[in-house]
């Protein structure tokens, strides 16, 4: 994909915020808050918040429905899944696995795709091309392919996943970078430095960095949605997290002969990936919108 | 319109709506209204080359190619088939089969004679044979044909009546198909084999489905009861299901998480005559202490811990729990009431040894010097078509394991390096449950306890010794006192964590299929599809 | 414009084959296809009789120029889980069906998103616009698996309107095809919508619209023409991720193409396959960016790197 800016970017005339639902709407409040709720939360608070531990349950406790179905307690508000585990806690404790893995997959692979991306577009000349070309073939990889061979020979693991989705993600990154590089090199207060006598280093980090940032926030928060889904994916094909962790994709998996018969193993942690994703999506977008309306072919 | 032409009309127009009506079919579910039945399975190998093929996946040659020998759907018993009568000369190494002389092969390829199982027998050896028996078709000599109705094998070293019924019997994988096809076609004749069966093979889509279509005047003499049979293939429980369900499958095979719902739902149990698959937990590290391999610090080379692990597992609650109490406690792997060596007294010292008593377990691994939390095991769980208990079975070993103090760790992996690493002997650090048929004892004595195997499951130099002997004694009372002595052996060492036997079970359409007597030793474990009797409605 | 398109020709080859050594590599250390093929029964010797047979026993590197070598003439060699089927015969032979779904689900996309990103557009941040976004971006949410199977519970078996499996006519590719296309149904919207944006404010559309022109008329025929080509870079993608869905919709559904085999092939380490499949992916994701590339390229000069 290349990353064509065809047109100036357009003012920021972003429209007055007016009263009532209209702001609302406007504001992303309503995914911050499924976001807030969803992920944050329980991802710092799961081992003060959660009933139960995720991870031990009675097998006479197995397959309970939820409180509100005939057979349900509330003790098990949600349920329990094959090994009598509370769904509740495993879907609190799934939150801070999903967001662990997001988060550090998309800081290695956002860190990597920025270092390349920012020599490529800064030097150009013959590095550019050499990395534009590692971007291109990075880009042609079939991951979930890749990620079930590597998954085979390694056998599923935190470490694999990590490599597999960082190995996705960077190459976007570099792509981006690069091409805001290009067009902030060419301003004015960057030749100044470097008559000034300031460093590449220097330059890169003072000055550029710095410019990229709304870019980069926009990119990473569009992109933990699609991670989650793409460890959920993994996770059903056997290749992702180790069984005994809490991923949501991992119990979306597990449930999935029981979809019918005992459906809460599935659903809830489906509805968990849902909201979660689509807040952030909706989040990523409004940043977009607002901020960097350059990135709007992503 | 006038008083009596409405009436006519009315009349008229209920006719019509009584003849529409009773021409749309009700559900079109009646068994008499079904002409394909179709079966839909976990998944198998999908190859018409019967030597590539090994026996769970050879249900689907079950339909229309034929064995020397019949397992009777009912009590397991080895009966004649495309073979009238066998017998052996006194030292076991040579067996002459009487074959019939008025069966013909499908497609006009003519009689079947001795020529053709000679022929289907060199499939077997080939070197890129993957059977389940080659090494024991290996052990043919050689192979006279005096006439078309008589074979003789010459085995290179004794074959028990036990061993070899099971091998010629549909129990095993020695398919007949015509030497005439191959004289013609070559190895493409594998394309659309030939074969003698009740059902004759019309085409295959590859990961898709298998067709057959029924044989007028079989030999046998039994007509299948559905004009055409289809094995359909679905990787996803939940897709079997929907489809068993939506109609679109009358019969297939469930995980066991399922068997609850679809009884339920009105499906119909269809259950192999026989408990035919045992699944036991085998513990890596067990190599004869001589064996390089061999590492004394893994814990459960000491045999308290192995009790130890043994009293951690409530085998109640877990049959309760995957099998929903549907079997039956295994003292050890592979030896029923129909294997060589069994004994009743086994029952009394697996109670005695094997209860349920996690207390005791605990006091087990302090005796044997280990605090909670200093073991560590990996418990390998992996799925297979048509066996997908493991996990759950590992699932749940971890939860006991952790009761007693030990740190267990469930990983799910697959076949592939479960066998990798058990075979390679590199799994001291682990333990995997395994489902297994069975097969007669001395097979299995050779297969995975026998240190010459490439199975390492469980070696000692008592198993070794013992074997040697039973394996070249052709006296029948020495054989049993051996056998009984190597089962004690392996019980009184806690071996293994034994788990359950268990059956084959299908669920069905209960609209359109009333039963299916099937004994489940048959090589593909659903078997004698020629037996499924429709719901009767109109038969 | 000759030089650009030679670069990047090249490139896609040097991709491929840092793809082939990748997927050959990671492939054989992922175990032994022996170990899924043999029984039970089968002792050491048997092991060792078929590892030569099949030249597993060779050292990597020989293995793997000879891999090589047949892959440059086209011959991935046989399967060894489908014997006497040849490696690239299975991958002919399942395509088609992975293709025909392909087709289809972005055909589907491309009927749902069309609408609702000119919608969205039109209505920019009002009602329509979010409502499109959610449905939209619904489908970028939902694990592509659970889709499946909630569809084919929900018009299979509970409203029986479509089978729940296999191929055979148009009625049972629809829900497999919606389970892939519904997540491009977002990032096909996205664009349209903000093509059409871009289009909106343009002098041109003004003038239209001062002229008189009916909005429907200005929305549909003008703006849509012109909104039309930036959704090219689309097409990239979406190879890449009809491919990869395909993998999750098939063996839910059951239906018979690569993404089943490919599946298939890992669990039994059936190495020819595994190799053929990756190569014939990596070749369509590569095509796919390359073609692209040029096209991209040709319509904007500043853009080739020479």
């Amino acid at each position: 994909m290349v990353d064509v800016t065809t047109k100036e970017a357009p003012s920021f005339a972003s429209p007055r915020p007016s009263t009532g639902w209209r702001a609302l709407k406007r504001y992303p409040l309503f995914s911050l808050s499924i976001l807030v709720f969803f992920l944050l939360i329980p991802a710092m608070f799961a081992p003060l918040l959660a009933p139960f531990n995720p991870y031990d349950g009675s097998l006479g406790a197995r397959l309970l429905p939820p409180f509100w179905e005939e057979g349900g307690s509330t003790e098990h508000l949600l349920g329990t899944d094959k090994l009598g585990r509370d769904m509740l806690s495993r879907i609190m404790y799934g939150a801070r696995v999903s967001f662990t893995v997001s988060v550090i997959a998309i800081f290695i692979g956002g860190i990597i795709g920025t270092i390349l991306g920012l020599l490529s577009g800064y030097f150009g000349g013959r590095t550019d091309s050499v990395i534009m070309r590692l971007v291109d073939i990075s880009l042609s990889l079939p991951t979930i392919l890749l990620a079930l061979v590597l998954s085979a020979a390694l056998g599923p693991s935190f470490m694999t996943v990590l490599i597999v989705i960082s190995v996705l993600l960077w190459a976007r990154y570099a792509r981006l970078v690069r091409g805001e590089t290009l067009a902030i090199k060419e301003l004015d207060f960057i030749a100044r430095a470097r008559v000034a006598g300031s460093s590449h280093v220097r330059i890169m980090l003072l000055y550029i960095l710095p410019n990229l940032v709304n870019s980069l926030v926009v990119l990473a928060t569009l992109q933990v949605g699609y991670v989650i889904l793409l460890e959920s994916t993994l996770s059903f094909l056997g290749a992702g997290l180790p069984r005994a962790e809490p991923a949501w994709g991992l119990m979306v998996a597990d449930g999935r002969e029981l979809i019918v018969t005992a459906w809460w193993v599935s659903m809830f942690p489906g509805i968990a990936i849902m909201l979660t994703v689509l807040s952030l999506n909706l989040l990523g977008d409004w940043l977009r919108d607002h901020f960097d309306p350059k990135l709007k072919n992503l | 319109m006038k008083p009596k032409h409405s009436t006519l009309f009315a009349g008229l127009m209920a006719m019509v709506a009584a003849v529409v009506l009773s021409a749309v079919p009700e559900t079109g579910w009646a068994g008499s209204d079904v002409k394909r039945l179709v079966f839909v399975s976990a998944g198998f190998d999908e190859s018409n080359r019967i030597w590539d093929v090994s026996k769970p996946d050879h249900v689907q040659f079950d339909p229309y190619l034929e064995t020397l020998l019949e397992v009777d759907p009912v009590t397991g018993e080895y009966g004649p088939r495309l073979a009238t009568e066998w017998d052996h000369t006194p030292d076991f190494k040579t067996w002459t089969f009487s074959l019939r002389n008025d069966v013909q092969f499908h497609f006009g390829y003519g009689k079947f004679t001795a020529q053709d199982v000679e022929f289907s027998h060199s499939l077997m050896i080939r070197d890129d044979s993957l059977a389940t028996l080659a090494e024991l078709w290996r052990q043919v000599d050689k192979v006279e044909t005096p006439d078309e109705s008589t074979i003789i094998f010459h085995f290179k070293s004794p074959v028990t009546r036990t061993t070899a019924e099971y091998a010629f019997a549909r129990s095993g994988d020695l398919k007949i198909v015509s030497k005439a096809q191959w004289d013609k076609e070559g190895v493409d004749g594998f394309d659309r084999p030939a074969g003698t069966g009740s059902y004759e093979f019309v085409g295959r889509n590859m990961g898709l489905d298998i067709n057959y279509k029924r044989v007028d005047n079989h030999w046998s003499g039994l007509t299948p009861a559905f004009e055409e049979l289809q094995i359909r293939l679905a990787k996803e429980p939940a897709t079997r299901f929907a489809m068993l369900l939506a109609g679109e499958a009358h019969i297939g095979d469930l995980p066991r998480e399922l068997h609850a719902d679809a009884v339920k739902r009105d499906l119909k149990r269809l259950s192999s005559a026989m408990a035919v698959d045992w699944v036991s937990v085998y513990l890596g590290g067990m190599y004869l202490e001589s064996d390089e391999a061999f590492d004394p610090e893994v814990p459960w080379t000491n045999i308290k811990v192995r009790q130890a692990l043994n009293m951690a597992v409530n085998r109640e609650e877990l049959l309760d729990v995957v099998f929903a109490g549907r079997g039956e406690m295994a003292y050890i792997s592979n030896w029923t009431s129909a294997s060589e060596g069994w004994d009743p007294e086994w029952k009394e010292l697996y109670e005695e040894l094997y209860p349920y008593d996690p207390e005791r377990a605990k006091e087990l691994l302090k005796e044997a010097g280990y605090e909670p939390g200093d073991i560590k095991v990996g418990l390998w769980g992996y799925t297979s078509p048509g066996e997908s208990e493991h996990p759950a079975i590992a699932d749940a070993m971890g939860i006991y394991f952790r009761a007693i103090g030990v740190d267990a760790k469930v990983e799910l992996l697959d076949w592939s390096k479960v066998r990798a690493a058990y075979r390679g002997k590199k799994i001291h650090c682990c333990m995997w449950p395994n489902v297994i048929s069975w097969r007669p004892a001395i097979q299995g004595a050779r297969n995975w306890w026998w240190s010459g195997s490439a199975s390492n499951v469980f070696n000692s130099e008592f198993i070794d010794e013992v074997y040697e002997e039973w394996n070249n004694t052709l006296d029948t009372d020495r054989r049993t006192e051996l056998a009984r002595s190597m089962g004690r052996h392996l019980i009184e060492s806690f071996a293994e964590i034994p788990l359950f036997w268990f059956r084959n079970e299908l669920f069905a359409n209960a609209e359109v299929v009333d039963g299916w007597a099937y004994p489940g030793l048959g090589a593909g474990r659903s078997t004698h599809f020629d037996r499924i009797k429709p719901a009767s409605s109109a038969y | 414009m000759q030089r650009f398109i030679a670069i990047r020709v090249l490139q896609s080859l040097l991709a491929a084959l840092i793809m082939s050594v990748i997927v050959f590599g990671l492939a054989r250390v992922s175990g032994n296809p022996l170990d899924v093929m043999l029984p039970i029964e089968a002792m050491p010797e048997d092991f060792e009789r078929l590892e030569k047979h099949w030249g597993l026993d060779k050292p990597l590197v020989t293995q793997y120029f000879l891999f090589l070598g047949n892959a440059l003439q086209g011959d991935f060699g046989e399967s060894l889980k489908y014997q006497g089927t040849s490696a690239m015969e299975l991958v002919g032979q399942r395509l088609p069906a992975t293709l025909e779904l392909a087709g289809l689900a972005l055909l589907i996309s491309a009927i749902l998103a069309l609408p609702i990103g000119v919608i969205a557009a039109v209505g920019k941040d009002s009602g329509w616009d979010i409502a499109a976004k959610v449905i939209a971006l619904l489908g970028q949410s939902l694990p592509g698996f659970w889709l499946g199977i909630v569809l084919m519970w929900i018009f299979a078996v509970m409203l029986g309107w479509l089978p729940t499996s296999g191929r055979g006519g148009i009625e049972h590719m629809i829900l497999p095809a919606i389970t892939i296309g519904w997540f491009q149904v977002a990032a096909l919207m996205r664009l349209v919508r903000s093509s059409m944006l871009d289009v909106l404010d343009t002098e041109y559309v003004k003038l239209a619209r001062v002229k008189g022109i009916p909005e429907w008329k200005v929305i549909w025929k003008h703006c849509l023409r012109n909104a039309g080509i930036t959704p090219l870079t689309y097409f990239a993608i979406v190879a890449g991720s009809l491919l990869t869905g395909s993998i999750v919709t098939e063996t839910v559904f059951s239906w018979p193409g690569i993404g089943l085999l490919i599946i298939d092939a890992i669990q039994a380490r059936d190495f020819p396959v595994v190799q053929a499949v990756v190569i014939v992916f990596a070749g369509i994701f590569i095509f796919c960016n390359l073609l692209v590339d040029i096209l991209y390229a040709y319509l904007d000069p500043r853009i080739r790197y020479g």
